[in-house]
């Protein structure tokens, strides 16, 4: 494996700057990422525990690419 | 909202555990190819049959995880994003590079061995670079092995099953082994007298 790209230093400084004592994994994320792609379409505020799901996305390119396809599905078949 | 279509379950999950749960299965089935379908829609690399192989093991997975859905979201959408987890995490399984545990240690190991290099950093850029430096340092200190190749492993873009198969471990625990390593670098950049308000601004601005 090569060494850090540029890139990737950044990634592990952003990480290290956004991590909480508290996080949800990625199952914890899923369960909630279908009613904060539903409030974040409709415009609605978001509670304590959605603003959790957005905090694991930062972190976490997996959920995000998974919360986008869901973002695009749900504008989609309105 | 419009009325529901005829034959459309009122009522998802409830038409789903009954042992009748044919048509609704059916309903669940149309749905979700349709919006798979347009999930996957800039993906050129998914076939056809990969696409009904993905419906079909999503019907699957949202079937046995019912419990999961607490309600919270219309039924759909949850269950839209079942299928999309199932089907990223298949398509990310051709993504798994020839790599193996040594290789992701030693790949653990360089973060310790070299300065965080970016790239021509600037003059201005002093608290940035003094940071990177206590990074490197904490990883070296406070990281064991195994959170070292996860890290390493996650930001050179493997997918995460496959640092999870790679460490013999389960997603939960990776997570948490990445979730500490994190805590701990952070603990020690705040160790070092450098606030947390400032490590955020400096490194996530
Ligand atoms: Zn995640």
């Amino acid at each position: 494996m090569n060494p850090l790209s540029p890139q990737q230093v950044r990634d592990l400084a952003r990480f290290v700057a956004l991590t909480r004592d508290r996080e949800l994994n990625c199952s914890e994320c899923r369960d909630a990422a279908g009613e904060l792609a539903e409030r974040r379409l409709a415009g609605l505020p978001l509670d304590t525990t959605l603003e959790r799901v957005e905090h694991h996305l930062q972190l976490c390119p997996e959920c995000t690419e998974e919360f986008r396809a869901l973002e695009r599905v749900l504008r989609e078949s309105t | 909202m419009p009325p529901p279509e005829p034959g459309l379950p009122l009522d998802w999950p409830e038409s789903l555990r009954a042992a009748d749960n044919g048509a609704a299965i059916v309903v669940l089935r149309t749905h979700l190819a349709v919006r798979l379908r347009v999930a996957l829609s800039d993906r050129t690399d998914v076939s056809e049959a990969q696409i009904e192989d993905f419906v079909q093991e999503s019907i699957l997975r949202v079937l046995s995880q019912l419990d999961r859905y607490a309600g919270r979201s219309r039924f759909l959408t949850w269950a839209t994003s079942v299928a999309i987890n199932v089907a990223f995490t298949e398509l990310r399984k051709k993504r798994w590079q020839d790599v193996s545990l040594d290789a992701l240690v030693e790949a653990g190991r360089h973060l310790t061995e070299e300065p965080l290099a970016e790239e021509a950093p600037s003059g201005g850029d002093e608290e940035r670079t003094r940071l990177l430096e206590s990074l490197r340092e904490a990883i070296a200190l406070h990281l064991t092995e195994r959170q070292r190749a996860a890290i390493a492993g996650e930001l050179q873009g493997l997918p995460f099953d496959q640092v999870v198969s790679l460490l013999g471990t389960n997603r939960n625990a990776a997570y948490k082994l990445l979730h500490d390593a994190r805590l701990a670098l952070r603990r020690h950049l705040i160790a070092g007298g450098t606030s947390a308000e400032t490590i955020r601004t400096v490194f996530a601005p």
